[in-house]
């Protein structure tokens, strides 16, 4: 106890200002989240008559209440871009000082002739500043769930891709992924403003990359959505728009439009037509489809990604490992 | 026993810049050594090679037989050392530094530093930032002595104190040689500093050994005579200007460590022997 302390305490004096600053933009963007979840879920409670919303519009005598509704609904949305967003910050804030200020600041050669062995001292130092990102993160993770879920009350979303990566235990997983690489960089760097740039930048690409990855997978994962004439289950993700054709090919739009395939009518069926006359001759296409991704594969989905970024974290951690053995304490 | 070697010892920055150019030391238990050197001899690397942070280019260095880049942690558990600046933690306390040590220490001997930091007056609740430089040093070096370490590395920790505190500094590295029987090595560049603490001396200069010797022989075995000899190990300038050779055997007069400093710095410079250089 005394130990985590002691490290605990060297931890908050040498990121005091980082952590001062992370801890009260989660508790505000946590604070105001669930504010906005309570008047949403406030509102409907109260206008059971005019909310939620119905496809067939409001009545006359709510359409105020179902403005104002979708006014809140807009900001609340917004605030989802924190949640998103804060993972890479924290990476950035906390990751990437953690081992370039002690080079920076001559302290890793007491710590690191003191220390015979710089990888446990790696680990005992980023222990608070990981349990600090990761219960923070947390915070985040249950306060986005609940404001997803009174943006959405109808809405099982633990099946939905609504707002994924924007909520719920991903964004955990995400932050620890950009702790890693913030140390990594900051590790290798060490100097404390070009690591914070720098780390930046790197997880910004590392995040984008794998951000294309994930849209692989989840074209590998994609079933076909006959529009017309099939109901989507709910809380799927769209992917894509393509054709049938009447011998059952599969087309994506950028395909069919490659191969001369242009459809610039469709009728209520679903059948794409190349021309009006084409319409009127019957001569069509083939059908309007769309690639989703079912709600169903959501859970699937979040763990993979998930596991994608805790496995970045265990990998920046071991090169950081690497490089705090290998560099110079200067 | 040597409990510090070097055996054709090179470390070479980028491609071209060679701050040793191999090498050859044995440094025994017990003592105080000295290790001098004008700015760019090579010292800290030297002493940055035996804690494990530089990977020699040519040759080997040893900590009590122990190659400090292959195996840091077991060479490690055998220096303590003090860096040029103290780089304490800024935000901590004296005493938070001592828990810090004896969390990443084992057997790091908590009471003894303590002790000594009190026998200083040195407060202990203080903030490292509120610390005089002098202060900060001593903190470094009860870090460094409270790891009970068989050898004591200092890497210029005077070069930036004011004679009190240098002194001070020095009275308790003398103090745990004689207590203790830890091997010092202290590095500096400023040779009254040393004078008064040291029995033996290494002279270092682009990246080559000058001089290693006791202090006591090395005295014995040189001396000064006015004028540029030919023969001399060097010729430098004293304080009045005038020209001063040190040489082997007695000459007019005994050499003090200063003048012996000087004239062996002088021999490593370009030109060697027949240079004459600027007294300090």
């Amino acid at each position: 106890m005394n130990a985590a302390l002691t490290w605990a305490r060297l931890s908050f004096r040498q990121q005091r200002w980082e952590l001062i600053l992370v801890v009260v933009g989660t508790a505000i963007v946590a604070g105001v989240m669930l504010w906005f979840a309570d008047a949403l879920t406030a509102m409907i409670a109260a206008n059971p008559g005019c909310l939620p919303t119905t496809d067939s519009g409001p009545a006359p005598s709510c359409v105020a209440v179902v403005n104002s509704y979708y006014e809140t609904q807009g900001w609340a949305d917004q605030l989802l871009l924190f949640s998103f967003a804060a993972p890479f910050g924290m990476g950035v804030l906390l990751g990437a000082p953690l081992v370039a200020r002690e080079i920076d600041g001559g302290t890793a050669q007491l710590a690191w002739t003191l220390s015979r062995s710089r990888v446990t001292w790696l680990l005992r130092r980023i222990a608070f500043v990981a349990t600090v990102v990761a219960l923070l993160l947390g915070v985040l993770a249950v306060t986005s769930e609940v404001l997803a879920a009174a943006l959405w009350p109808e809405s099982d979303l633990a099946h939905d891709f609504t707002y994924i990566g924007r909520r719920g235990w991903l964004i955990v997983a995400r932050g620890m992924g950009a702790l890693g690489l913030g140390l990594l960089v900051g590790a290798l760097v060490g100097r404390v403003l070009p690591a914070i740039l720098a780390s930046a930048l790197v997880i910004g690409l590392a995040f984008t990359g794998l951000s294309l990855l994930h849209d692989r997978w989840l074209r590998a994962d994609a079933v076909v959505w006959d529009q017309a004439t099939q109901v989507l289950e709910h809380g799927s993700m769209y992917l894509d728009s393509g054709i049938r054709t009447a011998d059952g090919t599969i087309y994506t739009w950028s395909e069919a439009h490659e191969l001369g395939l242009d459809a610039s009518y469709i009728d209520e069926r679903g059948q794409m037509f190349a021309s009006e006359a084409d319409m009127v001759a019957g001569r069509t296409l083939g059908t309007d489809i769309a690639f989703v991704v079912p709600g169903s594969r959501y859970p699937t989905e979040v763990l993979r990604q998930g596991a994608v970024a805790g496995g970045l974290a265990l990998g920046a951690l071991g090169l950081a490992a690497l490089v705090v053995r290998r560099r110079r304490p200067v | 026993m040597n409990v510090l070697e070097a055996t054709g010892l090179a470390k070479r920055y980028r491609r071209w810049v060679w701050a040793l150019a191999g090498i050859d030391l044995d440094i025994p238990a017990g003592g105080v050594t000295a290790l001098v050197g004008p700015n760019a001899a090579g010292k800290s690397t030297l002493i940055k090679t035996w804690v494990g942070f530089e990977k020699p280019t040519r040759g080997s260095a040893a900590v009590m037989g122990i190659d400090p880049w292959r195996d840091r942690s077991r060479a490690l558990a055998n220096i303590g050392y003090v860096p040029q600046s103290p780089a304490l933690y800024d935000g901590l306390s004296v005493e938070d530094h001592l828990d810090l040590a004896v969390q990443l220490r084992h057997g790091f001997d908590r009471d003894a530093a303590r002790a000594r930091l009190d026998q200083l007056g040195i407060p202990r609740a203080a903030g490292a930032r509120s610390l005089s430089g002098g202060q900060q040093a001593q903190v470094a070096l009860a870090l460094a002595l409270g790891t009970r370490a068989p050898i004591l590395l200092l890497d210029e920790p005077l070069a930036s104190l004011d004679p009190l505190a240098r002194r001070e500094f020095l009275h308790v590295v003398s103090d745990a040689v004689r207590t203790d029987g830890t091997t010092v090595l202290l590095s500096s560049h400023i040779v009254t500093d040393v004078e008064q603490a040291c029995d033996r001396l290494i002279v270092l200069g682009v990246g080559q050994v000058l001089l290693h010797e006791t202090v006591a022989e090395a005295l014995g075995r040189h001396g000064i005579a006015a004028g540029e000899l030919a023969g001399a190990v060097a010729t430098f300038r004293g304080p009045d200007g005038a020209p001063l050779s040190l040489v082997r055997g007695a000459g007019e007069r005994p050499a003090t460590l200063e003048e012996l400093v000087l004239g062996y710095l002088a021999s490593g410079r370009p030109g060697g022997a027949s240079a004459a250089v600027a007294a300090a």
